[in-house]
């Protein structure tokens, strides 16, 4: 029978009392840890850090036009490639057989990476000019995350910063058209759009959803012989 | 007795020398990641460079321009991302201890490794570059195809292949390719911000395809030889660049002999010291008069001699002549241009052709360029009016109508003031006498709202300066106004007659019919 790794820690040492719940928190925190070492979460929140350093360091810099509204959609990309990253699992099918909680655990760590991502982001930009404010941060961070999940869902876990670096250009440019005529106005290239639209908004909420919920259930494809 | 042979022993096959490279460069070709990687540049590509490329007026010059900095933006997040991926793959695997122990020493299977990943990247930047100059070709009235820029982007590409291939060979890690692909973006993008004047070491990024703020120039190789001193500059930066990082892959430790390891710390050393005089060249570059920078150690002073070129004339009252590559806009320089001619041709004093100048240029303050024509625009025993086309001056890529419209309020008044002689210092007779052209060849309005000031007319010829005609119920005005309302033959028999003496300022606003 296989059993999740939570269960299969009996709590040996405790007396009598709640010692299977103080086991049970025990070994759901290692299985966090676990998680959080395999998948590189600790490197990944790294990443978002020095974005968030960077893009407060850039901001405090003379930039034209451009620059000062195409800036902060590069370190949003970053940090939406680093979450994205983090989906590639290092033990492949072994883990999907007996992880019960897997699935929780993936959605847990997208949702509080990116949390995290767009709270460093926005935190970065406070006292400062950041071109389109938290608004733009939270949407841009969470579509752009989601394209990234739904490149590990379909690609692999390795490969999914294909995704959010291909966005990156069209995103850029959608900005640079802003001002060079005929704009592009789509909403799926919301970082083209104004932070309070709300097809935009809607757009990178469906691809952020969309790609949550396919991490959660399937976990990022596993290439052959790829590991990390 | 039967006598048996022994059997012949095998002879080893004898190898051909490179053969064995060529070998592992097919297998790298067909497992590599750049493979799969081109249908996402070569779309990116398109996106962001071609369309916007082949929307650009079908001038040579211009469509290279504007190529080039997209180009490399669109093919650098790629290309590093999958060297990078590419330069960790040993890692990645898990087989670094189990290709070590090969007879190929490591510095040699990374090359090959990056070799092939460029080859990828090139095979489809090539495709991208052939439909551009294809169309060009296909589009393009004069002028030969401009190769220097296409060179710049190529290198830019091996050049971003090998630091992407550095990045994931010296840091394996599932966030060095995303992290290569975006900082490669991002430092090429922001590399332009630091640009400032003609003399600046950034020009060496391979995204700047001539003197920055100036924008892509439509007048570069027209009436000039294009230069290719930046060019030349950034390719052998990004020559130096590349075999800099590439040699200091065989530096560590453990990476070959040490014969090998004194060989890469020589090729690293000698790119650094090209690389580093690139850069010292562009910075010693300067805007020239015809719009492009000029590197005194890479100028070929024959470079600076006016193109030659038969113009290509238009069939209006006094024909219209423009540079050959501007042939497009003759039909709209032709409409927008002929009822003012109409209005002059014949007249004694006239010009016998309008013929279009080459700009000239001028470093400003900071990262501003002037434009202007340089000389009288009118002058020569039979008079040839010379003026600038709109889209010879920086600002935004115009439309015909927009030309057009630029052409009649700018160029018009130009062409009229420059036979009656008006212009700062011109008696109100002659102004009044401009403005009343102008109405009758539907410039100006008759009665309409104006500029509402005196300030006299832009001398002529002047490019981009609006016509202020005299003010509604001033005197001028309503002497514009009653000249403009005769019949055109009294009109220019007036004109035939009185002309000189209009020019010559004898004439007052009361002496006008």
């Amino acid at each position: 029978m296989i059993t999740g790794g939570t269960r299969a820690a009996p709590a040996t040492t405790a007396g009598p009392g709640a010692p299977r719940l103080t086991g049970s928190f025990r070994a759901g925190i290692r299985l966090v840890r676990l998680y959080a070492t395999g998948r590189r979460i600790p490197a990944a929140l790294t990443v978002i850090v020095a974005c968030a350093l960077g893009l407060r360091i850039a901001l405090t810099g003379h930039w034209d036009s451009y620059g000062a509204l195409q800036l902060p959609l590069v370190f949003e990309a970053v940090a939406a490639t680093a979450i994205a990253a983090t989906a590639a699992s290092p033990l492949g099918e072994p883990e999907r057989l007996t992880g019960r909680w897997l699935p929780y655990l993936r959605l847990a760590a997208t949702l509080a990476l990116t949390a995290a991502a767009v709270g460093a982001l926005a935190a970065a930009g406070t006292g400062a000019h950041l071109a389109g404010g938290t608004l733009d941060v939270l949407r841009n961070v969470a579509g752009i995350t989601g394209i990234g999940l739904l490149c590990a869902a379909t690609i692999s876990g390795g490969l999914a910063w294909i995704g959010p670096v291909a966005y990156l250009l069209p995103g850029v440019y959608a900005l640079y058209t802003q001002w060079h005529h005929p704009a592009l106005t789509t909403p799926w290239l919301w970082p083209g759009r104004p932070p309070h639209d709300l097809g935009a908004a809607i757009c990178a909420g469906l691809v952020f959803a969309a790609g949550a919920a396919v991490i959660a259930v399937r976990g990022a494809r596993d290439l052959p012989g790829e590991q990390d | 007795m039967t006598a048996t042979r022994a059997p012949a022993r095998p002879v080893p096959a004898t190898r051909r020398p490179g053969l064995a490279p060529a070998r592992l460069l097919g297998l790298e070709l067909r497992h590599n990641a750049m493979l799969w990687m081109m249908p996402v540049a070569a779309a990116l590509f398109w996106f962001t460079a071609g369309r916007k490329t082949l929307a650009s007026p079908p001038l040579w010059n211009l469509r290279v321009a504007v190529m080039q900095p997209n180009a490399v933006l669109a093919f650098a997040s790629p290309v590093a991302g999958a060297a990078a991926w590419m330069g960790s793959r040993e890692s990645r695997r898990r087989t670094t201890d189990l290709v070590n122990i090969t007879a190929r020493p490591r510095p040699a299977r990374l090359l090959i490794t990056w070799a092939a990943t460029t080859c990828w990247a090139l095979v489809a930047y090539l495709a991208c570059v052939a439909v551009v100059y294809g169309v060009t070709a296909r589009q393009a009235t004069w002028g030969a195809p401009l190769w220097w820029p296409a060179v710049v982007a190529a290198a830019s590409l091996a050049a971003l292949a090998a630091l992407g291939f550095a990045a994931g060979t010296l840091v394996p890690s599932r966030f060095t390719a995303p992290l290569a692909a975006i900082v490669a973006f991002f430092a090429l993008g922001l590399s332009t911000q630091l640009i400032n004047g003609s003399q600046s070491y950034w020009l060496i990024s391979p995204v700047v395809a001539g003197p920055w703020d100036l924008g892509p120039n439509p007048e570069v190789g027209t009436f000039y030889a294009y230069l290719p001193d930046l060019p030349m500059a950034q390719v052998i930066f990004l020559a130096g660049l590349t075999a800099a990082v590439l040699g200091a892959l065989a530096l560590p430790t453990g990476s070959g002999i040490r014969t090998l390891r004194r060989s890469a710390a020589a090729v690293t050393t000698a790119g650094l010291l090209v690389a580093g005089t690139a850069v010292v060249l562009a910075g010693t570059g300067r805007l020239d008069a015809h719009g492009m920078i000029a590197i005194p150690a890479l100028h070929d002073a024959a470079s600076d001699r006016p193109l030659r070129y038969t113009p290509v004339c238009g069939h209006t009252a006094i024909p219209i002549c423009l540079n050959p590559a501007y042939a497009s806009y003759l039909p709209a320089t032709e409409a927008a241009l002929a009822p003012v001619l109409g209005q002059v041709a014949g007249l004694p004093g006239a010009p016998a052709r309008i013929s279009q100048a080459a700009a000239t240029y001028q470093q400003g303050p900071g990262n501003s360029v002037g434009i202007g024509m340089a000389g009288s625009p009118i002058g020569g025993t039979h008079p040839v009016f010379h003026f600038l086309l709109p889209v010879q001056l920086a600002g935004p890529v115009l439309t015909t109508s927009e030309m057009a419209s630029q052409l009649r309020s700018a160029t018009g008044p130009g062409i009229l003031a420059s036979v009656t002689g008006d212009g700062p210092g011109a008696s109100k007779a002659q102004h009044a006498v401009t403005t009343a052209l102008l109405m009758a060849a539907g410039v100006v309005p008759p009665g309409a709202p104006t500029a509402g000031n005196n300030v006299p007319p832009p001398a002529a010829g002047a490019g981009g300066e609006r016509y202020a005609a005299p003010a509604p119920g001033s005197p001028a005005y309503a002497a514009a106004q009653r000249f403009a309302a005769l019949p055109a033959a009294v009109r220019r028999g007036w004109l035939t007659q009185h002309l000189g003496a209009l020019r010559a300022g004898r004439i007052g606003l009361r002496q006008l019919p």
